[in-house]
C-alpha cells in the first residue's frame, strides 16, 4: 500500500542527512506506527510521502503509484493531517469541508453522510459554521481530521495525531483508524506516545538520526531486542 | 528601560525576520540570497520615485518663492507627512497591537503592561521615523538651503523631526484601543480595520476634492492660482488643516524664522508630543490588555441545522471552482489583502469620477475633447485598453496568491488539484477583480464621455486579454518564490518582492505592447494594431500557461 525504497533527504548541510536511506512497506489492512526521538526524521519522511518535500534519492510508491512520477495520482490515494494543522483562518469550518470534498471530488450524498458522521464523532457540529480562526488547537485538529476522512483515503497519514486531542476524541480516532484498516486500507502515523503505538499498531518502525533501526511487529521487535519489556523500554535502549 | 529596549528589539526582529535571515545565512543559502536580493533591490527600486518626489518638492518651493510665500512650504510638508503617517499607521497599529500572535505569549510573562505597550508603540515608531525621513527630510533640507539657514535651524529641525510621527500615532493608537475595547466591535476587528482605512482614504479624497474645487475653471487652473487662493482665503486649506493639526502652527513658528521664541515653540511641541504619548500609554493601560484577555475577538456565527449543513456542503464542484472560491474568500475576508488587491478597482474609478465631477470643464471644451477623440477612435481605444490592463497589472492578486496562504499552503500543495485548475482558479479571481475595476471605470467615464457599444466590447475584451500575460507572470513569480513564512498577513503583501517585480514588469510590458500595437494601428491599419495586440497577448499567455502548468507540481515540492 505504501512503499519506501532507499529514500534519503538532506537539507542545507549536505553532509548531514535528515533521512538516510530508509526503506519499509506498509501493507493493506495495517496500522503502521513510526516512532523516534525529536529530530530523528519522522516529519521529514512523512512530508516526502505526502509530496510536500522531494527526496534527494529513493522511491516512494503509494497504492502502486510513484509519487515523483505521478504526483497528482499519488495524492489521490492518501490524506494527511499534520501535527499542527495550520488552516485558513478566515474560512468557516463548513467552507473548509466543502473545499476538501470538492478537491477530492466526493459526491454530494457521500460527503454529507461522512461529514455528518465525523462531525458527530468529534463533537464539532455546533462550531462548524464559525471561522477557523476562532477554533482551539484541538478543534482545528478535529476539523482537519474530518476533512481528511471525507474521501475515505486508501492510506491515512497522520503526524502526531494524538497531540492536542481530548481523551474522547483520541479514543474515537483510534477506533476510526482500526475501522479504516479493517476495510483493507492502511494507516501510517508518527507518534511519541509509545503506549498508543504498542497497543494499536500492527507494525512499528523506529527511526533514529535519519535511519530505520528497527521495523516489525511488537513480537518481532521484542525478539530482536531479546527482551519481553514494553515498547517504551526497548525504544529507550535502542535510541540511547 | 532595558526591558523596553529588549522588547522593542524583539518586535522589530519579528517584523523584519532578522533571526530567520541569519539562520538562512548559515543553513539555507538559497533563501538567504533571495532575502539579500530583496533587501538590496527594494531601496534601489524606490530611488527613482524618491528623486521624483524631491524634484516635485523643489519645484513647489520655487513656485512659492515666486509668489513670496515660502513660509507655507514647511506647513504643507508637515501636514502631508502627518496625514500619510495616519493612513499607513492605522495598518501598523492594528497589526502590531491586535493581529500579532506575540501578545498571547507575552501576557503570561511577568512584564509590566506599560512596558509592553511602550515597546509595541516604539517598534511601530521606528518604521514611521524611516517613512517620515523620506517624506519630511527633503522638505526641511530644501527649505533650509533655500533660506540659507544656519546651525540653529538644523538643531531645531532635528527636534521637530523627532516629534512628527509621535503625535498622530499616539492619538490614533489611543483611538483604536478605545474602539477595540468596545464590546459591540470586539467580534468585528476585520470590519473595523476596513472602516479605518476607508476613513483614511476619505480624508485623502476630501483634500483632493477641496483642491480641485479651489482650482475653479479649467482655464485658470494653474499652480500659482491655487497657491494664491490657498494663501489669501481665510478659510484656506492650510488654516482648516492647521486647526485640525494645531501642532503645524507650532512647527511653522519654530522653523520659519529662527528667533529666541523658536525654542519656546519647539519646547511646546515637545511637551505636547510627550503628553500625547503619555495619554496613549494611560489609555492603553486601562483598556488594551483588558480587551485582549477579555476573550474571543472573532465573532461567532449561528449554529447550522442538518439541512443548512447539507445546503452549505452542496454538490460536487469542479477543482478550479473550489480553488477560485477559496482564493476569493481569503482575499475578501482578510482586510490587508482586500485593500492591496481589491480596493484599487474602487479607488481608481472614483479618482476619475472625482477629477471630472469637481473640475468645471466649460461645455465647449468638453465638446471639443469629445470630438477630438471621436476623430481618433484608436487613441481612446488604446487609452482605455491601457487603463483596463492597469487593473490587472497593479492588483498583485496572482503575484501573492500562494504567499497569501502562508503556513496553510501545505493544504494547497497536498490536495490533488491539477495545475490547470490551480491556474484557472487563481487567475480567475484576478480577472474577476479586474472586471469589477473595468465595470466601475466604464460607469465613471459614461457620465462624462459616453462610449459606443463597439468601443466598450473591443476595449473590455482586449483589456482583459492584454492583462492575462501579466497575471500569469505574477503567478509564475509567486510559484517560484512564494513568501510563506509570516506571522502577520500584511507581510505576505508588503514584504513580498513578487509584487514589486510584477508591477514593474507589468508596467513596462503594457507600455511596450500598447505603444507598439498603438503605433501600428495609428500609422498602418487600426485592425492590424488590435490584431497584433491580441496575438501577442495570447501568445505570451500560452507560453506562461505551459511553463506554469508543467512546473507547478514540482515547484510545490520546493516551497519549504
Amino acid at each position: 500500500m505504501l512503499k519506501l525504497e532507499h529514500v534519503s533527504k538532506t537539507y542545507g548541510n549536505k553532509n548531514e542527512k535528515a533521512v538516510d536511506d530508509i526503506s519499509f512497506d506498509v501493507y493493506p489492512g495495517e496500522i503502521f506506527g513510526f516512532v523516534g526521538p525529536n529530530g530523528a526524521g519522522k516529519t521529514t519522511t512523512i512530508k516526502m510521502i505526502v509530496s510536500l518535500l522531494a527526496p534527494n534519492s529513493g522511491k516512494i510508491t503509494i497504492n502502486g503509484i510513484d509519487n515523483q512520477h505521478d504526483i497528482l495520482g499519488a495524492k489521490k490515494q492518501f490524506s494527511y493531517v499534520p501535527d499542527n494543522p495550520e488552516l485558513f483562518e478566515k474560512i468557516k469550518g463548513i467552507e473548509y469541508l466543502k473545499f476538501m470534498a470538492d478537491v477530492y471530488q466526493v459526491a454530494a450524498t457521500e460527503r454529507q453522510e461522512r461529514i455528518e458522521q465525523y462531525l458527530d464523532i468529534f463533537e464539532i457540529k455546533d462550531a462548524v459554521n464559525d471561522p477557523i480562526g476562532s477554533f482551539s488547537h484541538g478543534m482545528k485538529q478535529k476539523l482537519a481530521l474530518v476533512g481528511a476522512l471525507i474521501h475515505d483515503p486508501q492510506v491515512f497519514i497522520l503526524d502526531e495525531p494524538m497531540v492536542g486531542l481530548d481523551p474522547k476524541a483520541s479514543f474515537e480516532l483510534k477506533k476510526i483508524m482500526r475501522n479504516h484498516c479493517d476495510r483493507g486500507r492502511s494507516v501510517f502515523f508518527s507518534t511519541h506516545v509509545l503506549d498508543v503505538a504498542e497497543k494499536i499498531c500492527d507494525r512499528i518502525a523506529i527511526i533514529k538520526k535519519g535511519r530505520i533501526i528497527e521495523v516489525g511487529t511488537m513480537a518481532e521487535i521484542r525478539e530482536k531486542a531479546g527482551s519481553q519489556e514494553s515498547l517504551e523500554n526497548i525504544f529507550l535502549e535502542l535510541t540511547e | 528601560m532595558k526591558e523596553i529596549i529588549s522588547l522593542t528589539k524583539l518586535f522589530i526582529n519579528e517584523s523584519l525576520g532578522f533571526s530567520l535571515f541569519f539562520y538562512n545565512q548559515k543553513f539555507n543559502k538559497k533563501e538567504f540570497y533571495k532575502q539579500l536580493f530583496t533587501l538590496i533591490i527594494v531601496p534601489v527600486a524606490l530611488i527613482p520615485a524618491f528623486f521624483m518626489y524631491v524634484s516635485l518638492m523643489s519645484a513647489t518651493y520655487f513656485g512659492l518663492t515666486m509668489i513670496n510665500q515660502t513660509s507655507v512650504f514647511l506647513s504643507i510638508g508637515y501636514i502631508m507627512a502627518t496625514v500619510l503617517i495616519i493612513v499607513f499607521g492605522v495598518m501598523y497599529i492594528l497589526s502590531e497591537f491586535y493581529f500579532s500572535d506575540n501578545i498571547e505569549e507575552l501576557i503570561p510573562l511577568p512584564i509590566n503592561q506599560r512596558k509592553l505597550i511602550v515597546a509595541k508603540f516604539l517598534s511601530i515608531l521606528v518604521f514611521e521615523y524611516i517613512f517620515t525621513a523620506f517624506i519630511f527630510l527633503p522638505i526641511l533640507i530644501i527649505y533650509g538651503v533655500g533660506q540659507g539657514m544656519g546651525l540653529l535651524y538644523v538643531l531645531l529641525s532635528f527636534l521637530v523631526f523627532l516629534t512628527i510621527p509621535v503625535l498622530p500615532l499616539s492619538l490614533i493608537t489611543a483611538l483604536i484601543m478605545l474602539m477595540m475595547q468596545s464590546a459591540s466591535l470586539k467580534g468585528r476587528k476585520d470590519m473595523l480595520q476596513i472602516v479605518f482605512v476607508f476613513i483614511g482614504i476619505a480624508i485623502i479624497f476630501g483634500v483632493q476634492i477641496w483642491f480641485t474645487s479651489q482650482l475653479g475653471s479649467g482655464d485658470e487652473a494653474d499652480f500659482q492660482l491655487l497657491m494664491n487662493t490657498m494663501l489669501t482665503n481665510n478659510e484656506s486649506f492650510l488654516n482648516i488643516i492647521g486647526y485640525i493639526i494645531p501642532t503645524s502652527f507650532l512647527m511653522a513658528w519654530t522653523l520659519n524664522k529662527i528667533t529666541l521664541m523658536s525654542f519656546a515653540w519647539v519646547g511646546a511641541l515637545l511637551g505636547i508630543t510627550l503628553l500625547s504619548g503619555a495619554l496613549m500609554v494611560a489609555i492603553g493601560e486601562r483598556v488594551y490588555i483588558k480587551s485582549i484577555v477579555s476573550g474571543q475577538i472573532t465573532k461567532k456565527s449561528k449554529k447550522l441545522s442538518g439541512a443548512e449543513r447539507s445546503k452549505a456542503l452542496g454538490k460536487k464542484s469542479h477543482g478550479a471552482m473550489a480553488v477560485f472560491t477559496m482564493d476569493l474568500r481569503l482575499l475578501l475576508r482578510t482586510p490587508v489583502y482586500f485593500f492591496n488587491n481589491v480596493s484599487i478597482v474602487i479607488i481608481a474609478p472614483l479618482c476619475i469620477w472625482i477629477s471630472f465631477a469637481f473640475i468645471e470643464i466649460p461645455p465647449e471644451d468638453l465638446q471639443g475633447m469629445q470630438e477630438f477623440f471621436r476623430g481618433m477612435p484608436i487613441l481612446i481605444n488604446f487609452l482605455l485598453i491601457a487603463f483596463f490592463v492597469f487593473f490587472g497589472g497593479t492588483s498583485a492578486t496572482t503575484a501573492t496568491t500562494f504567499s497569501r496562504e502562508g503556513k496553510a499552503s501545505w493544504l494547497t500543495r497536498m490536495i490533488p488539484v491539477t495545475a490547470r485548475d490551480q491556474i484557472v482558479g487563481r487567475t480567475g479571481v484576478a480577472m474577476l477583480i479586474q472586471s469589477l475595476g473595468i465595470f466601475f471605470t466604464i460607469i465613471a467615464i459614461q457620465f462624462i464621455f459616453p462610449l459606443t457599444l463597439s468601443t466598450l466590447l473591443l476595449t473590455v475584451v482586449l483589456g482583459i486579454l492584454g492583462s492575462l500575460p501579466i497575471l500569469l507572470f505574477g503567478l509564475f513569480m509567486d510559484m517560484n518564490r512564494p513568501l510563506l513564512n509570516w506571522d502577520n498577513p500584511q507581510k505576505a503583501i508588503k514584504n513580498n518582492m513578487n509584487v514589486v517585480i510584477t508591477l514593474f514588469v507589468g508596467m513596462a510590458y503594457t507600455g511596450l505592447l500598447i505603444g507598439f500595437s498603438g503605433l501600428l494601428g495609428y500609422f498602418v491599419n487600426s485592425l492590424l494594431g488590435y490584431g497584433v495586440f491580441l496575438l501577442i497577448s495570447i501568445g505570451i499567455s500560452v507560453v506562461f500557461y505551459r511553463v506554469i502548468s508543467n512546473r507547478l507540481e514540482t515547484e510545490f515540492l520546493n516551497f519549504e
